[in-house]
């Protein structure tokens, strides 16, 4: 009887979200499987059929990575996105969290809340500051303060302009990504820092240590499990990340495949570039392209599962009777 | 009110000011000015995004540098609020921006509703329950938090149009824009709610047993002893899981786009969509139209992370304390 409750009772606490978590995980990543071995195309249910090779899409794609150059573009992007990117975030974050640390209470608020505030922000209204910074016209921002200050005397179109492309592209997207991604570094490491026994920084002053000395001796040292785990952490969601990404090609601020990461490339297949016109839209390739960031993300997750020893930190109730 | 005096009722935990110990005041002031340089375009390009919604042309900064005035007007913003976009946007179409607003709001506000609900009652149970497969589960709930959500995405959408197509076939008004909103909501909130879990198990894991356990001998069911006991506990948790997954509803962009916007031809905008479309169908010297619509839309946020900020930062960090 007391079981039987029991049960009953688990069943009511967990139901909710492990019901969500079958109909929003399980069963559409079985579906988006299924769908990256057939040849779908514009979403017509029509075309819901299994292709005489399985694989081709996988195949296709591996094909296209040596002799499409658009898809060339779009490996590049990823890779360079992803560690120059990874590297600011990851540096950025240790940085500005041991300037606010050092910094007195009220001016230390002051910066993490600003630096906050592109986290914050919705996801179009920050692209719509970007957009208004690298716009390729006068009314640029960028283009407009180095034409008064006599740099430059046309409008560069900045993201688009092929004599500038790639960097100037990569430059835009890893920029416009390190201001959101430095914050999460910061909070995480500003909070560990924080928890340093205090007396350990005044030992540290009182036998003389430099500011420099107590940083690399007493700070980062501390907070060694915390950089590996914002670095694992920071890998898998820009992996994953796009959204911004795709406004701002949508938009015409970036050129589109200079700029396409593999999560917008499986995006924009799928569902199209928008912005108007008929295109046609491949969900077959677009769903084996994201099984393969699948794999590459849940194997990453499963390694960090293990290097960040998450088992210990899952601690068994108490409360049990 | 009422919420922001909870929310604020939290101890303040100052270290001692120590002159010994805090860097040279010049080196405080180099650090200082170091951060504000690299913090210097993010800031600017808020304030010109401001600045831009209340004038003529689009603010550049450039003014300031020239010494030209900014010719302010605030007519983007009366066409804005009183819907009347038709003489600004190219396109002939007609856009509602209460209705807009309200779209928004519909989805920020299921949103925080179902992901407070289920996180509420999942977090408790691994929090405080022992049973086969616990550490597993949590396991797949942490790597289901970093799994790329553009591979949901395509299956989710495949579902979605095959619902309406066939089961909701015959089905129109009322009944198609609720599944509509509601496949949406749910959809969105899914993507919260291992972060979520997460979060409300470190909530329930800091409230001492000893009460719970005694409402548990005292032979109270776990579901009674859950709603009685220790929800009132962990208020301030379910406050600041609330606020933030509004605010996560509340700035989507991919799900609102691709369902309510794709899946229903344009049917149903929020704000999000509202700007995509704007930036994308207007004149460049109409273009402080849209900054206006994203001052809009970046209030709430600010107003609600002015209001929580610190409850904010501790429910952020609090899932990775080591």
């Amino acid at each position: 009887m007391k079981m039987a409750g029991r049960n009953a009772a688990l069943l009511f606490f967990l139901a909710p979200a492990f019901i969500l978590i079958a109909l929003f995980y399980l069963v559409p990543l079985a579906i988006t499987v299924y769908v990256s071995f057939t040849d779908m195309q514009n979403w017509s249910l029509y075309t819901l059929r299994l292709l005489p090779n399985p694989l081709f899409n996988y195949a296709r794609l591996f094909h296209m990575m040596l002799y499409d150059p658009d898809f060339v573009k779009v490996v590049y992007t990823t890779i360079v996105f992803t560690l120059v990117t990874l590297a600011f975030n990851v540096l950025g974050g240790l940085g500005l969290a041991i300037a606010v640390y050092l910094m007195e209470e009220r001016l230390s608020g002051f910066f993490r809340g600003l630096w906050l505030l592109p986290r914050m922000t919705p996801v179009a209204v920050y692209a719509l500051l970007w957009y208004y910074f690298f716009l390729g016209s006068r009314d640029g921002t960028l283009n407009a303060i180095l034409m008064a200050l006599g740099v430059i005397d046309k409008p560069v179109q900045w993201g688009t302009d092929p004599r500038l492309l790639p960097w100037s592209a990569w430059a835009i997207i890893i920029y416009v990504n390190v201001l959101v991604g430095v914050s999460f570094g910061m909070l995480i490491f500003y909070s560990a820092l924080r928890s340093i026994p205090w007396e350990q920084v005044i030992a540290a002053r009182v036998d003389g240590a430099s500011t420099l000395q107590l940083v690399r001796h007493i700070l980062i040292p501390s907070i060694r499990w915390h950089i590996m785990f914002v670095t694992v952490w920071q890998l898998l969601s820009l992996l994953t990340t796009y959204a911004h990404i795709f406004l701002l090609v949508e938009w015409g601020v970036v050129d589109r495949w200079w700029s396409s990461t593999w999560a917008l490339y499986v995006f924009t297949t799928a569902f199209g570039l928008g912005g108007g016109g008929p295109s046609s839209t491949y969900q077959g390739l677009a769903a084996a392209a994201a099984v393969i960031l699948a794999l590459v993300g849940a194997g990453l997750g499963l390694l960090a599962l293990r290097l960040l020893g998450f088992r210990r930190m899952i601690v068994p109730p108490k409360g049990e009777l | 009110m009422a919420l922001a005096g909870l929310l604020r009722r939290r101890v303040r935990v100052s270290r001692p000011v120590d002159a010994e110990t805090y860097p040279k005041r010049r080196l405080t002031l180099v650090i200082a000015a170091a951060v504000l340089l690299a913090s210097l375009p993010m800031l600017t390009t808020y304030i010109l995004l401001v600045l831009s919604s209340f004038s003529e042309t689009l603010v550049t900064g450039a003014e300031f540098l020239e010494g030209k005035p900014i010719r302010f007007t605030l007519r983007y913003w009366e066409a804005l609020l009183s819907g009347r976009l038709s003489a600004i946007v190219m396109t002939p179409v007609t856009i509602n921006v209460w209705e807009t607003i309200l779209n928004t709001l519909i989805v920020a506000l299921g949103v925080s509703l179902v992901v407070t609900l289920a996180s509420t009652l999942a977090g408790y149970a691994f929090s405080r329950m022992r049973f086969r497969f616990r550490e597993r589960l949590m396991e797949l709930i942490i790597l289901l938090h970093a799994f790329p959500g553009v591979t949901l995405l395509i299956g989710v959408y495949l579902l979605y149009i095959w619902t309406l197509a066939s089961l909701l076939h015959g089905v129109g008004g009322a009944g198609r824009a609720f599944a509509v909103f509601a496949y949406t909501i749910l959809a969105r909130a899914s993507l919260e709610i291992p972060m979520s879990v997460w979060m409300m198990k470190g909530f329930f894991d800091k409230i001492p047993w000893e009460v719970e356990w005694s409402a548990l001998i005292d032979g109270a069911s776990r579901i009674r002893t859950w709603l009685e006991v220790m929800l009132p506990q962990v208020k301030p948790g379910i406050a600041a899981l609330a606020i933030f997954s509004f605010l996560a509803g509340w700035e989507d962009f991919i799900y609102v786009y691709v369902f309510l916007y794709l899946g229903t031809e344009g049917k149903y905008l929020t704000l999000a969509t509202l700007i995509d479309q704007l930036v994308g169908n207007l004149e460049t010297a109409e273009l402080p139209l849209a900054a206006a619509a994203g001052v809009l839309y970046l209030l709430p946020t600010i107003a609600f992370f002015a209001l929580t900020q610190r409850l904010l930062l501790e429910a952020y960090t609090g899932g990775v304390k080591a």
